[in-house]
């Protein structure tokens, strides 16, 4: 096609092209306009418990056996609080390390089984929590809970 | 005296169509490879960003059987406009929020019978010690979009739980390689 090197007079059959130009013309106009490029994804196991369903959990001990993280939502504002215990935390780098530190806590009183419940409430941006979750697996903590319906902050 | 005519050149001012039809095939060529046919995009949707996903791994998930789920906000058309979300705000109206699979949109009160279809299209074959019952082995990949209420997302995977399926993964959005870390 492209690298021919024969002449018209070598060539007693020539083939018209213009159709076929056309028809690629249209398909590139097709493809250009309904292009979008391939956005990276991937995902996190959140492989549901077998032996236990959804459930109200009440903490007894005065020792916490989890990493509890409430987030609220805030109407008026337009944006999450984040709480950690009676702390308000801010900064994504403030909560990263409270997670290291409760969690090494943990680790520490024998008990590296230890859950990161995420308390959320319903209308928290899930933005704001895949964040948390993705801080949580940056500290390669596995078990990771969702709680529904945190009570709103004093 | 007669004159000699002189001879006439015809020049030949045809277009050489050949490197253009190459230049457009290559150009085809870059288009339908880049583009993106698959039903997931069913969905305008954007994913949270998240560095420690894992990439998807699409030898794997042939062998699997996959329903993937999108929480999307409900799209303009004749007779329903957003205009918060139209101004990329976080809407926080119920009613705007949909699940949707293979493009066709289910609420919280009809997505239940679409689940328990799809679990016992594929149940496992013994019953599951730790459940005490038989089990789905479908994976079901939720999609949901960045603003999405959580109350949703967690609707949804309670009501995969109540279908059988356990096989949950959530999806993010790899971010490039700049703003990792930020």
């Amino acid at each position: 096609m492209a690298g021919s090197s024969m002449g018209d007079e070598d060539n007693p059959v020539a083939i018209n092209v213009t159709p076929l130009i056309d028809v690629i013309f249209c398909l590139c106009v097709f493809f250009m306009c309904s292009f979008r490029f391939k956005q990276l994804e991937g995902k996190f196991d959140t492989w549901l418990p077998k032996d236990k369903g959804n459930k109200n959990t009440v903490i007894q001990s005065d020792m916490p056996k989890e990493v509890r993280i409430a987030l609220f939502w805030d109407k008026v504002a337009g944006k999450t609080i984040r709480r950690m215990g009676d702390r308000e935390v801010r900064s994504d780098e403030e909560l990263q390390n409270l997670i290291r530190d409760a969690y090494r806590d943990l680790v520490l009183a024998n008990h590296p089984d230890a859950p990161v419940t995420i308390d959320a409430q319903g209308a928290v941006p899930w933005n704001e929590v895949m964040k948390v979750v993705n801080m949580c697996k940056r500290e390669k903590i596995e078990k990771i809970e969702f709680a529904l319906g945190a009570p709103p902050p004093q | 005296m007669k004159k000699r005519k002189k001879a006439v050149v015809e020049e030949s001012v045809m277009c050489n169509l050949i490197a253009m039809v190459d230049i457009m095939f290559l150009l085809l060529l870059f288009f339908m490879l880049g583009a993106d046919m698959g039903q997931r995009e069913l969905a305008e949707l954007v994913l949270p960003k998240a560095d420690q996903v894992k990439p998807e791994d699409k030898k794997a998930d042939v062998k699997d059987v996959y329903s993937t789920i999108n929480v999307h906000h409900r799209y303009e058309e004749a007779g329903f406009t957003c205009a918060i979300n139209k101004a990329n705000g976080v809407c926080r109206e119920p009613d705007h929020w949909r699940y949707a699979i293979r493009g066709r949109e289910y609420t919280q009160a009809d997505i239940l019978p679409e689940l328990q279809e799809a679990a016992a299209e594929a149940m496992e074959t013994e019953i599951d010690p730790k459940a005490g019952q038989l089990l789905s082995r479908r994976k079901v990949l939720i999609r949901a979009d960045l603003s999405a209420p959580f109350g949703d997302v967690n609707k949804l995977i309670e009501l995969c739980g109540q279908a059988k399926l356990y096989k949950i993964e959530v999806a993010a959005a790899q971010p490039p390689p700049d703003e990792i870390g930020k």
